[in-house]
Order: C-alpha cells, then sequence, then structure tokens
C-alpha cells in the first residue's frame, strides 16, 4: 500500500502545542507511509487540493490527515480522496487537535502523541477496504412531535413544500406555550390573533394529519424509513361526532375540574374543550375528574350532546405511521419554583408564575382578561415582578439563563399599566438582556414610557403583612441598600426546563440530550437543527432556550432540512455495516439475538443455516461482532483486524 | 511507539462515537486540560468493544484502559452500551485471576454534552495509573509453581456407582436403538482402569457399555458433529449441563437427541491415579467397592478413595442427577446445601496479584500450545474456525511465547463466559497438567454473582446473560469520579 499523511498545522490550533513538522518526520518512518506533509490549513482549498496532488503524484491509494476531530471534517476528506479517484473509505483521521493539541501544554508529549495517534490510523488504514454505499427508497413523509409554534410552523413549510405531515400533539389543541400568551413582545401583539390563523392552516391543511391528544410511543428504523407507533390517548368522546359546540361543557356537574390550560389559575369542567381557539375544537373528558368515570354514575355529557359524540368505554388506540424524517419540537415547561422557599413555596395565592399572569391577562382566561388577585379577586396597584427564578441559578441546578423572561416581564409591566392605568409595578432583576430586534427599545419603553421601576438586585423574603398584602423583601445592588416594598401581587419569571417525557422521547428517536433533558444539535455552531441521528431535526426550545422568532426561525430551518432531504429519491446507505463470512458461521444465532435493530436473520445455505445481515437495516453498531466467537461477522471498517491493529500500534511491549 | 520515559504511561481508550468521543471533543473545543498519556480509539458504539480487545491491550503492555460510552438508556443504538455494561463488568471480575490489577480497566458513560466530565474521568484515571505504576509485565514474571491442594469436603457422598442400574440401560437403549443413528457413552479402554468414547450403532455394541468412577470423558462434546442426525447419548449429571447448553445455543436439536441418564457418584482425577501407578507393564485387576476403586498394577496393590481421588468439581458438584433425560434410571444421592470453591480456584484465591502471575507465566511455559484444551470442550462450537487459528480475524501471533498463550486461555474462558458447566474437559485433557480450569470457574463465578445465581445448563430456554441485559442492573452500579 501506499500512504500519504498530511499533519494540518490549523494555524496556530494544533502547530502552537505540536511540533507538526516533527510528526510528519516521524511518520515516514511509519509502514506503507511513502509521502508525509504538514499543510498550514488542511481543511482550506489548497490544502485539499495539495492531498489531490499528491494522490496524483506519489500514486497513493490511502490517506491519512492528522488535523481536528473527524465528527467535523471526515467527510470533507473522503470527498477529497474521492475527487481524486481513490474509494472514500480508504482514509483515516488522527484528532490531533481536540485530543491532544488543545488539551495538552507540553509540546513534547502532544507532538509524542500526536505521532501515535498517527501511527495508529496508518495501522488502521492499512487493513481499510474500499466500500460502496447502495441506494435504497424513501419514505417521503414526515413525522412532527409537538405543535407548538415550532412544531406548526415546520409542518405548514413541509406541507406547502409538498410533503406530506403528521403532526403529533400530546395536549388536546395545538397551539403549544404560545396559545396560552396574551400578548407577545416587542410589538405586543394578541398572540391568539397571529398564531390562530396558523393553527387553522394546519387543521385545513391537505398535506397535514394531525393527532392530537396523542403521543409518540415507539420508534423504529432509520433515515427514510421510520416506522413510528403513535398512541391516541381515549379522550372518551368521538372526535369524528364532536363539533365542539360546547353544550356539554355548560352541563357538566364537576365543575372544580383543574385547568390545565388556564395553569390551574381557575376550576373548569369535567369534560372540556381548552380554549375558543382550540385546533382541533374537541371535548375532551378529564377521567380522574369526571363523576361518570369515576363513580359511574352522572352521563350529563352524553345526554345533552346533540350529537351522541360522548363514548365512556373509549380506550387508547395505537396507529402506526411509517415516515422517512422526524422532527423534534417539543418544547418546554416551567421549573418547579416551589424549592424556593423564600418566594413561600407555593403557600401565597397571589405569588404567581408569569404563565399564570397571561392567563389572567388574557381574554380567554379565567378572569375574562381583567388583571385579579387569586386570593380575593381584587383588582392588584402594586405587583412585584421577580426574574430569573429559577434561571442562572447553581443553587437549584440552574444555571442557564431562559433567555426570553426579560422581554416577556418587561411586556408584562407595560401591560399591567394598561389594564391599571393606576398600579405600580417593580421589576427586581439580574441583567437585562434584551438583544433582539426592537428589544432593547421595548424595554427602554416599560421604564420611560409606563414607569416600571427596575430594581437590579435579588428578593430574599416575601412574607404577608396581614393586611392583605405582601412585603417584599430585596436588595438594590446599584445603591447598596436594602428594599422594601409593600406588594398586592407578586410574580415571578420561573425559568424552563426541558418538557417531561423529554429524555424518555431522546431516547425512542436515539438522539442525545444534555443534563438539562434539552436535545443535543449535531453541531452546537454549524448544525443546530440536525442531531446524529440521521433524518431527526430539531426545533423550538427542545433544543434549548429561544423565543417565538427563533423558534420559528428553526421550526422552517428544520422544514428546510426534511425538504432537502426528500428532493433526493434514493439515499445511500452507510456501507459500514457488518457482513457474514459464511464459511465461519455455525449458526449459533448469538448475533441475532443480541442485534438491537433485528437486522440479522438466518437463511438456509447449501442446507445449513446462516447469519445474513439486511444490509439497509444494520445501522452498524457492531454489537454482532463482539458476540460473535468466531469473528464470522465483521463489522466493515471497524473489524476486529482493524481495532487489534490499534491496539497492537500501542501495545507491544 | 515507546511512552515518554518518566513522563507518561501507556492508557488505551476505547470511545463510542457517539457520545464519549464527542464529549471528549467537547473538552477539547473547551480547552478543558488533561493529561496527556491517554490514545483514544474510536469504535461505533460500547457494544462493539470485545473486552479481548482490552485483555489484549492489557498483556501487551498498557498500563490502563478506559472505556467509555453513552449512558445507559441514551445509546445511540438504542441497547449497545447495555450488552457492554455485563460483558466489561465481568472483564472487570476476571482480570484478577490472571494477576492483572483490576483498577488498570475502568469503564465509565460520558455524554457528548459531558465536557467537564470527560476531563474528570481522564484527569481521575490518569492520576490513579500513576499512583499504581507502570503495570508489571507478564514477560518479565519469574515463574512461579504452585500445586492445588485437591481433596476437599464433599457436598455429598461420593462413590463409584456400584448400585447403578446399568443392565436396564443397556436395554432401554437396546429398546431404542432402532430410532437412532448412534448413542455415545464410554467402553473400556486400553486397560481396565481407562475408558473411551464408545459409538453404539449396532446392539452387539450395547454390551460394551461401562459406568463407573473410570466415566470421565464428557460425551456432549460429539453432540454438535450429529446435527441432523437421530442421537442418543449417556450422560452423567454434569454431561447433561453441557448438553442444556448446545440446546440453548441451537446447536443441537431437542428432538434429535434421546438422553439416558444414570446418577453419579463421582469420577477420578485420572491425572493424579496416573501419577500414583506410574510407570506399569499391565494392570493386574480392577476392583470397585463403595468408597473407591482398587487397582493392582504389575502387583502393587493402589487404592483409590472416591473422598480423596475425585475430580476436583465432583466434590461441589449439585447435580449428580442429570438436569434433563428421557430415559432415567436409579436415584442420586441427596446434595447438602452450600457451594464448595472448586479446589484450582481456591488455589488462585489464596495467591496476591503477583504470584498469580507468575503462576500463569510459570504455567503457560508448559503449555504447548496443543488445543487439546479447546477441542475437549463441549462449548467450543467454532471448532475449524477458532480465532486463535485464523488470520483475519487475527488476534493471536504464532509467536510461541507464554503471553500468547495465556491469551488463547483469556479468549477461551471469555468465549465462555456465561456458557462454561464447568466440565472441567479443558483441564483433563491438558497433557502437562495446567490448572486452567481456574480461569473458567472465575468467569462463572462473576457472572453467578452478578446475574443471580445464574449457572449455564440448568434451563435450555433460559437467556444467557451475556446475551441480555436489564435496563436497571441489580448489580452493576455506576462508579464515582470525583
Amino acid at each position: 500500500m501506499r500512504i500519504g499523511v498530511f499533519i494540518c498545522h490549523c494555524g496556530s490550533n494544533i502547530g502552537g502545542t505540536v511540533d507538526c513538522a516533527r510528526v510528519a518526520e516521524l511518520s515516514r518512518a511509519f509502514p506503507d507511509v511513502v509521502y508525509a506533509d504538514d499543510p498550514m490549513y488542511t481543511c482550506a482549498e489548497p490544502g485539499q487540493a495539495a492531498i489531490e496532488a499528491a494522490i496524483h503524484e506519489h500514486r497513493l491509494d490511502g490517506v491519512v490527515v492528522a488535523s481536528c476531530t473527524p465528527r467535523m471534517h471526515e467527510p470533507t476528506f473522503r470527498r477529497t480522496v474521492e475527487r481524486a479517484g481513490l474509494n472514500r473509505y480508504m482514509f483515516e483521521m488522527a484528532n490531533i487537535r481536540e485530543h491532544v493539541s488543545w488539551i495538552g501544554k507540553d509540546k513534547e508529549a502532544n507532538t509524542n502523541k500526536a505521532a501515535e495517534l498517527v501511527l495508529m490510523a496508518v495501522e488502521k488504514l492499512r487493513r481499510n477496504t474500499p466500500l460502496t454505499p447502495k441506494s435504497f427508497d424513501i419514505t417521503k413523509k414526515v413525522l412532527i412531535i409537538g405543535g407548538g409554534v415550532a412544531g406548526i410552523q415546520a409542518a405548514l413549510d413541509c406541507a406547502d413544500g409538498g410533503v406530506p405531515v403528521v403532526l403529533v400533539e400530546r395536549e388536546a389543541t395545538i397551539g403549544g406555550k404560545m396559545a396560552k400568551l396574551d400578548k407577545t413582545f416587542p410589538t405586543v401583539d394578541c398572540s391568539a390573533c397571529i398564531l390562530g390563523p396558523k393553527m387553522v392552516d394546519v387543521a385545513q391543511h391537505p398535506n397535514i394529519t394531525l393527532y392530537a391528544y396523542a403521543e409518540v410511543e415507539d420508534i423504529s428504523g432509520y433515515v427514510g424509513n421510520f416506522s413510528v407507533k403513535i398512541r391516541k390517548k381515549a379522550a372518551y368522546v368521538d372526535w369524528s361526532k364532536c363539533t365542539g359546540c360546547g353544550a356539554c361543557t355548560e352541563k357538566c356537574p364537576a365543575r372544580k375540574t383543574p385547568d390545565a390550560f388556564n395553569e390551574l389559575t381557575g376550576p373548569t369542567t369535567a369534560i372540556n374543550i381548552a380554549f375558543p381557539q382550540a385546533i382541533p375544537k374537541k371535548a375532551v373528558i378529564n377521567a380522574a375528574h369526571c363523576r361518570q368515570l369515576s363513580k359511574g354514575k352522572c352521563g350529563v355529557c352524553a345526554k345533552v350532546c346533540p350529537t351522541g359524540a360522548i363514548r365512556y368505554d373509549m380506550e387508547d388506540e395505537i396507529v402506526t405511521e411509517e415516515v422517512g424524517s422526524i422532527v423534534a419540537a417539543t418544547g418546554y415547561d416551567l421549573m418547579d419554583w416551589t424549592v424556593y422557599s423564600e418566594y413561600g413555596g407555593g403557600k401565597y395565592p397571589d405569588v404567581i408564575t408569569s404563565l399564570q399572569y397571561e392567563r389572567l391577562l388574557s381574554a380567554s382566561g379565567p378572569t375574562g382578561g381583567h388583571i385579579l388577585r387569586p386570593s380575593d379577586g381584587r383588582e392588584p396597584k402594586s405587583v412585584v415582578f421577580i426574574q430569573c427564578v429559577g434561571s442562572r441559578d447553581k443553587s437549584v441546578g440552574r444555571p442557564y439563563c431562559s433567555g426570553f423572561c426579560c422581554m416577556y416581564t418587561a411586556k408584562q409591566a407595560v401591560l399591567t399599566k394598561d389594564h391599571i392605568p393606576d398600579s405600580q409595578s417593580w421589576v427586581f432583576y439580574m441583567d437585562i438582556r434584551a438583544p433582539g430586534k426592537m428589544y432593547d427599545e421595548f424595554t427602554r419603553r416599560a421604564v420611560e414610557e409606563y414607569g416600571t421601576e427596575y430594581i437590579r438586585g435579588r428578593v430574599s423574603a416575601i412574607y404577608p403583612d396581614g393586611k392583605g398584602q405582601y412585603v417584599v423583601m430585596g436588595v438594590d445592588t446599584l445603591l447598596g441598600q436594602p428594599v422594601e416594598i409593600k406588594a398586592d401581587l407578586v410574580v415571578l419569571a420561573v425559568g424552563i426546563e426541558a418538557s417531561k417525557g423529554a429524555s424518555q422521547l431522546a431516547e425512542k428517536l436515539r438522539i442525545s440530550y444534555d443534563q438539562y433533558g434539552f436535545f443535543m444539535e449535531s453541531h452546537v455552531k454549524l448544525k443546530p437543527v440536525e442531531t446524529n441521528t440521521a433524518g431527526v431535526f430539531l426545533a423550538g426550545v427542545c433544543q434549548g432556550a429561544k423565543d417565538i422568532p427563533a423558534s420559528v426561525a428553526q421550526g422552517s430551518a428544520a422544514a428546510a432540512k426534511v425538504l432537502a432531504l426528500f428532493a433526493r429519491d434514493k439515499l445511500e446507505s452507510d456501507p459500514q455495516i457488518a457482513q457474514v463470512d459464511m464459511r465461519r458461521c455455525v449458526n449459533c444465532g448469538k448475533c441475532i439475538r443480541c442485534c438491537p435493530f433485528g437486522a440479522i436473520k438466518e437463511v438456509e445455505m447449501r442446507g445449513e443455516g446462516k447469519a445474513q445481515v439486511i444490509e439497509t437495516v444494520c445501522q452498524g453498531c457492531g454489537l454482532c461482532t463482539a458476540t460473535c466467537p468466531q469473528g464470522a461477522i465483521q463489522l466493515s471498517h471497524a473489524t476486529d483486524n482493524q481495532i487489534l491493529a490499534e491496539v497492537n500500534a500501542l501495545c507491544q511491549c | 511507539m515507546p511512552v515518554l520515559e518518566g513522563k507518561e504511561l501507556r492508557i488505551v481508550g476505547f470511545l463510542c462515537n457517539w457520545c464519549s468521543y464527542g464529549g471528549a471533543d467537547t473538552a477539547g473545543v473547551a480547552r478543558a486540560g488533561q493529561p496527556t498519556d491517554l490514545r483514544i480509539i474510536r469504535v461505533p458504539c460500547s457494544g462493539r468493544i470485545d473486552p479481548l480487545f482490552i485483555v489484549k491491550a492489557l498483556l501487551g503492555g498498557a498500563d490502563g484502559v478506559l472505556v467509555s460510552g453513552c449512558h445507559p438508556r441514551d445509546c445511540h443504538y438504542a441497547a449497545g452500551n447495555f450488552y457492554a455494561r455485563r460483558r466489561l463488568e465481568v472483564l472487570k471480575q476476571f482480570l484478577p485471576v490472571l494477576g492483572i490489577d483490576e483498577r488498570r480497566f475502568e469503564y465509565t458513560w460520558v455524554s457528548a454534552s459531558e465536557g467537564q466530565r470527560w476531563q474528570q474521568v481522564v484527569t481521575v484515571f490518569t492520576e490513579r495509573i500513576h499512583q499504581l505504576g507502570r503495570a508489571p509485565r507478564f514477560d518479565d514474571a519469574e515463574p512461579l509453581l504452585k500445586l492445588a491442594d485437591m481433596a476437599l469436603t464433599s457436598l455429598r457422598p461420593l462413590g463409584t456407582g456400584q448400585t447403578a442400574a446399568l443392565d436396564e440401560l443397556k436395554d432401554a437403549i437396546r429398546a431404542k436403538l432402532p430410532e437412532l443413528d448412534c448413542v455415545i457413552g464410554w467402553q473400556q479402554g486400553y486397560d481396565a482402569a481407562h475408558t473411551v468414547p464408545l459409538f453404539i450403532r449396532k446392539p452387539e455394541d450395547v454390551d460394551k457399555l461401562v459406568w463407573g468412577p473410570f466415566n470421565v470423558n464428557n460425551p456432549a462434546v460429539y453432540l454438535p458433529s450429529f446435527k441432523g442426525k437421530k442421537v442418543g447419548i449417556v450422560v452423567k449429571g454434569c454431561d447433561s449441563r453441557s448438553v442444556v447448553e448446545l440446546l440453548q445455543e441451537n446447536l443441537i436439536r431437542r428432538e434429535d437427541v434421546t438422553i439416558f441418564a444414570l446418577p453419579c457418584e463421582g469420577t477420578l482425577d485420572m491425572a493424579r491415579v496416573n501419577e500414583k501407578l506410574g510407570r506399569y507393564q499391565r494392570i493386574d485387576s480392577v476392583s470397585l467397592d463403595e468408597a473407591g476403586a482398587t487397582i493392582v498394577a504389575d502387583g502393587t496393590e493402589h487404592r483409590f478413595c472416591m473422598t480423596e481421588y475425585a475430580q476436583g468439581k465432583c466434590y461441589g458438584c449439585t447435580t449428580p442427577a442429570a438436569v434433563l433425560a428421557d430415559t432415567r434410571l436409579g436415584t442420586p444421592t441427596p446434595v447438602q446445601p452450600g457451594t464448595v470453591v472448586p479446589p484450582e480456584l481456591a488455589l488462585l484465591d489464596s495467591m496476591s496479584l503477583e504470584e498469580r502471575m507468575a503462576f500463569w507465566r510459570g504455567q503457560m511455559e508448559r503449555c504447548l500450545r496443543c488445543y487439546a484444551c479447546r477441542n475437549a470442550c463441549p462449548m467450543c462450537v467454532c471448532r475449524d474456525f477458532c480465532i486463535s487459528d485464523s488470520r483475519n480475524p487475527h488476534w493471536m501471533s504464532q509467536e510461541d511465547s507464554p503471553r500468547e498463550k495465556l491469551f488463547f486461555q483469556t479468549i477461551h474462558a471469555m468465549h465462555l463466559a456465561g456458557r462454561c458447566t464447568g466440565c472441567g474437559e479443558c483441564q483433563r485433557a491438558c497433557p502437562v497438567g495446567i490448572p486452567i480450569l481456574a480461569l473458567r470457574q472465575q468467569i462463572a463465578r462473576a457472572v453467578a454473582q452478578l446475574f443471580d445465581g445464574y449457572r449455564p445448563g440448568l434451563d435450555p430456554a433460559a437467556v444467557p446473560p451475556l446475551l441480555g441485559y436489564e435496563v436497571e442492573e441489580k448489580n452493576i452500579h455506576e462508579r464515582d469520579w470525583k
């Protein structure tokens, strides 16, 4: 074999702490290496051209590039060697940046380590074989999980692009958190007025199948061909008959049912339609509070329903959808702020979350859009907003910024003044983070036009003064003095966390999530929409805190990724899959038993049973290779011999 | 390449591509400084890691090996790390029997987002390896020869099968023989003190069948070669566990096999019997009584009490009766509850890590690499395709070194994890008497400890522990990296 080795300086990123020329010199002594060089930027146009030239000039049949992580530029260099006529798998990378130059200070040790990593790559490359991908058909249909604004945008863009969409929403209506908001910053647009039409579009779009009140049960398959089991939860109402007239909700006697849509600010009925603009506008029975379902006697809704849609015997139903791509848009939930005992830990009725405050502001909310205190229904004249409750706080395990609370707090202060002109608002803040278009101007307006008092500092305690008000004790760190405010209502800007069940969904999707449950993008800067699982994309807050415009933008971005994927008629399968040496196979079935994908089947060959890999199903994990005692099943590109060669390159004492 | 003398030790890492390799990248991007000793091998999944890669590295001079994969439940391939967790834990419990400090091998879970955690894992593990120092090299060990004390207290009275219903067994075989291609049993060998396997094909062959303490061979070893034929087999209790294991692995079919069983009262350790008999011209007589055998050779009488001369495995035997049989004659002697650490394993247990390495160094110098151990093993089903003499995959060099020989024994032991029934044929077949059974016994002990007392060869329908997993493992716990 004739191997060429390229040791990248990456400017000073590698060259600063690794003697690249020395590594190249050492590499020339490695087996089969006939050429070595140390270019400044290997991934740049001239660097790639140099590789191509060297392949031609030195008749190379394999290339090692020692540079950054293969998770970054392996595809780049594979294309480079392919342009020069080599098979793209006759290429190996040594990661001497992330794993060497950026983590070690000792130049001698780094240089030696880099050379050893190159040797390992050379030894592996000497055992590489050319691999050829196969092509397979794709199902041009997309599953979107989550019907908040990000999921809605992704669904509409995909559907407009001609792709059939399956939209799954856990709640009875789409709309997500945005549907609960009264107004949106910085324009103070009515949230329902701008979201409503999009929701209607979803309902009416011929390319969209909506499963509301449903959850993803199981996902199998791979990019191009996922099979998804969806659990349609029992609504106890036949939605094909329900017209959303609301007769049932008027007559339902279980009037103390907690109202999740209204963030528990008021009660609702056991049979319920979340809000007037709900999509689909269908009733759902809350089984835990329904008298018929919990006690067996009532049946009022069944009697009053003009279409006979009530079905007390309804059960969950599982439907299966075949899709080629998946967009996760599962949004967020508020963290449990009651861990803050200094804010009453949930004891005081007039200390509420900002999302509860949105419901009090909203005309579709429990107070009809009048701000009334939960405790006594009185109009508050003095409102204190506390920011960063569960954001940027390591003590409760939430070190991250929730991103949009500064802005909605300013909006809520503005709205408070609009609703109650003789009111006064105070905002306790840590920093004002208003980097968006027209954002900082908006916070200035809250201060300058609406007279909101911004106090830079934290609140140390809230307690009732016994006369119907709350004493809010804090500190003004700019003036360096304690502050005490008598408040009628306290609104907490509660930090966000990943949606409940996000990590379980990540496991079903086989994507990574961080320690807070937010889904991991493929690259933090350059692949913010992709995941490490091909065909699965992210939209909205499920990937990390972002506001409405950013969520919408990412929804569209995810749709663009789906449409780009589906622009092809066939996908290429990764040829790095397992292969069976039929001669060695004794048909013990161990590989079949442990394959996580059911990608190995037993076939008959000259009267004997043998294992065979189903090429389009195999994902290339190599579990079978580690399981087969006779080494009869080998994962291409990570064969026993290749890994042993890497081990032996290091351990031959 | 040699390690940087005085600066570094040799530490090999195996990282899954999706989580831990990404985590190491994240640490790099964050410029999270780390010791420079570690060399990372990228594999698709922790499930790809054959524990033998780790043994290969450790025997080859690595001072430490670190494996890292996705957190349990977060595997890119759904379940690869669940399998890895079981296999790596078994390996961790196995290494000390070779004389390798188990602290030199560690496995953990690091996600792609956990750059800081990766920094901590590398730092803590490298510090640990530097504290342990350079690993003792197997090739440098001074050979140490020690013998096991083979006589133990048995869980049941051992005997010679005087009351066994041999004649009824013969009748049963004769009756069934027309339906069978062959029945495997034992016949007298070159003299009355030795037996060899018997393959009954004609009715008159039945009379050659013998029963007693000389029936040491495990006839199950021949079963896979009869796959597809109707075959009968006469078994002792321990042999029947091998039959069950072969059924479990789909290497024979239940409907093809007819099992004849007599209760076993113990078999003789022929290595020690032969040693006592010494060189002789002829056997004058062999007489059996309940307590043992009396052999007169060249006019000299030798007494072999079963309490003293039984095979090591017989003392702790809990299955004197076959666990699975079609024709079962006689009643076995009752077994006391309890466990007996087999003598070979007890010997290793009594040694320090250094002594164990020296012990194996000495024993492996004697190994002829004849592979009799492999050929006698009923669970060595790869037969002609054993990876020890293949080039693709090329696990072992042809170098005739003690290290390569020990590596072969490790391959055998690891391949038997959760499968070895402890029949001891490997050790019995060894022409130079190396107590290699101890390695298999340690694996079996680890498997039993980790997986609720699982013992191979009792249930043909059981899922072998290393071919399954639990999402929450009862006896495997994540380690602290603080």
